[in-house]
């Protein structure tokens, strides 16, 4: 019998596909069942975000905003404030401050949780899901009940924040603390040392902390690799530095410690809500802000730390009411161009490459912008 | 061995069964049951009116019009002999609408509202442009508590587009969470 000759072939997975987590197409050669090389094509969400706030006042940049990473909206509010006030050199009251930062790592932890669920359901598990968007609605729930939408929020604006939260926002917010942290034994309970989980999770997807940096890598991805990099430690903005937390770490970067790392970022972001809450101010939340802001011309680089990595705003500004150029950053892009890297030549299958792209936790409006 | 295990841990996942049967669903049964949206959920706009004379409050200054991030608000409001401005047209297209409440926060004459209500799907896609009226009648029922100033300058020519921080209506505790925004 003479030998079977076989040859590679391509296969679209995507653009519409459960698994890739918005419009993202990977072109996959496969020999066999095996994935020789993954090559991501881009752009199917390109909303051109930048060049939009280009034509808006810098107030009505926020909402656009909203759209360009709208799992943790409150971050792309924050960044863009951030860079505006740092041009404009403004001061924030101290309690909106406390707000934002109450804010920031609520959205934070329903990011992650977002990702517990659908990571879990890419690779086959069903409950974790329900778990974790059970949860996720207390958090959504507080944030309508301030600011009044559950997605898109334009909360966090130029010189503090929209308005002040309602009375019961804090009692509420301490119960959600306090059942989150509760469940954090129940998600652990079921998956940490479920066999299935393992078999398709450890020793999967493996990062290289050299090559990471050099492609840019950043937020959870980088420190599963154990590199321990945390813009709110490293470069404190905000109010961070008077917390009392600890940066979530693990040293295997495989797609198990991926998925460890985000669920202690979890807890220690509760950590950082419960100090928050204790220490919150009395005050103004929102600093005098001219009907026409202007900030001085002149350009400013502004990175915060997102649930997805460094996120940040170029904004340049000619002394008028409206941006000159506004370049965001997304941690998802650098993540997403680094993908190819790790899976090339391993040998995984489909599966596998399924959950490489679900722990790396990507988000395709953040990537097409 | 193998086979009592497995009994084990069937009956442990059952244990995790039974303990959520007696509980009440988190979901609600829609369209029997309603969810009532808290009270600052920007839900839809409507335009307000007042509460003696059942006129609409709006001015025609085009504060929201300027606002508005996406340009789904269109007034129509020339000036009348008397120079003041008169509301023709106040059209809003939900369908380009992108709910973000500038406009309200805009408004210094409680003239327009983000408010708690949902369910306006439509078949046609021109039905999603409300016209003047249809934005009145939706606000009728909406509560507010009116931060105007009571007396509204007759002789003056109109109310010009001064910043909102010079046009600052009444002070309201901050507390209060229908409080008015006038700032930006």
């Amino acid at each position: 019998m003479g030998k079977l000759r076989t040859e590679e072939f391509q296969v679209n997975m995507g653009p519409q596909h459960p698994s890739t987590h918005g419009v993202c197409r990977l072109l996959l050669t496969m020999d066999g069942e095996k994935v020789v090389d993954v090559v991501p094509h881009v752009g199917y969400l390109h909303r051109s975000i930048e060049k939009i706030c280009e034509n808006r006042t810098y107030a009505m940049c926020i909402p656009v905003l909203d759209r360009f990473e709208y799992v943790t909206a409150m971050s792309c509010n924050y960044v863009f404030a951030l860079a505006a006030e740092k041009l404009a050199e403004m001061e924030v009251p101290e309690r909106a401050e406390y707000l934002r930062v109450i804010m920031l790592e609520l959205n934070r932890i329903a990011s992650h949780l977002i990702f517990y669920g659908t990571t879990a359901m890419d690779v086959g598990a069903l409950t974790p899901f329900l778990y974790g968007l059970r949860e996720r609605e207390l958090i959504v729930d507080l944030f309508e009940m301030t600011c009044g939408q559950r997605l898109t929020y334009n909360y966090i604006r130029v010189g503090g924040v929209s308005r002040d939260i309602p009375k019961e926002f804090v009692p509420k917010c301490r119960e959600a603390v306090k059942i989150i942290g509760e469940k954090l034994s129940d998600y652990e309970g079921i998956l940490n040392e479920n066999p299935i989980w393992i078999a398709r999770m450890k020793g999967i997807g493996l990062t290289d902390p050299q090559k990471a940096i050099a492609w840019g890598v950043s937020g959870p991805v980088l420190r599963a690799a154990g590199v321990k990099h945390d813009l709110r430690k490293d470069d404190p903005y905000s109010i961070y530095n008077k917390f009392d937390f600890d940066v979530a770490i693990r040293w295997n970067g495989d797609c198990y410690d991926r998925y460890l790392v985000r669920l202690d970022e979890i807890r220690q972001s509760l950590k950082i809500i419960t100090q928050a809450l204790d220490g919150l101010p009395e005050g103004d939340v929102r600093a005098k802000v001219k009907a026409k802001f202007k900030p001085p011309a002149g350009e400013v680089y502004v990175r915060i730390e997102n649930s997805r990595g460094e996120m940040g705003v170029h904004l340049v500004s000619d002394g008028s009411t409206k941006p000159l150029r506004v370049k965001t950053r997304g941690g998802s892009f650098n993540q997403l161009q680094y993908l190819p890297e790790i899976v090339r030549g391993k040998g995984y299958l489909i599966a596998d490459l399924v959950a490489i792209f679900a722990t790396f936790d990507i988000i395709l409006p953040e990537v097409d912008r | 061995m193998g086979l009592y295990k497995d009994i084990k841990n069937l009956l442990l996942g059952m244990k995790i069964t039974g303990k959520h049967l007696g509980r009440h669903a988190v979901t609600i049964q829609y369209p029997e049951e309603k969810w009532t949206m808290p009270e600052r959920s920007r839900g839809i706009v409507v335009l307000l009116s007042d509460k003696e004379t059942g006129e609409l409050n709006c001015t025609g200054c085009l504060l929201c019009m300027r606002a508005c991030p996406s340009a789904a608000i269109r007034i129509d409001a020339p000036r009348g002999e008397d120079k003041k401005r008169h509301v023709k047209k106040f059209d809003i297209n939900f369908g380009i609408c992108c709910f973000c409440g500038l406009c309200e926060e805009a408004c210094n004459f409680c003239a327009i509202r983000m408010a708690p209500k949902y369910e306006f799907s439509t078949e046609n896609k021109d039905d999603l442009t409300w016209d003047m009226h249809k934005l009145q009648e939706m606000g009728r029922d909406v509560d507010y508590v009116d931060t105007r100033k009571k007396k509204i300058p007759k002789p003056k020519p109109a109310i010009e587009e001064k910043p909102a921080s010079e046009t600052k209506p009444a002070e309201v505790k901050p507390d209060t969470p229908k409080q008015e925004e006038n700032n930006d």
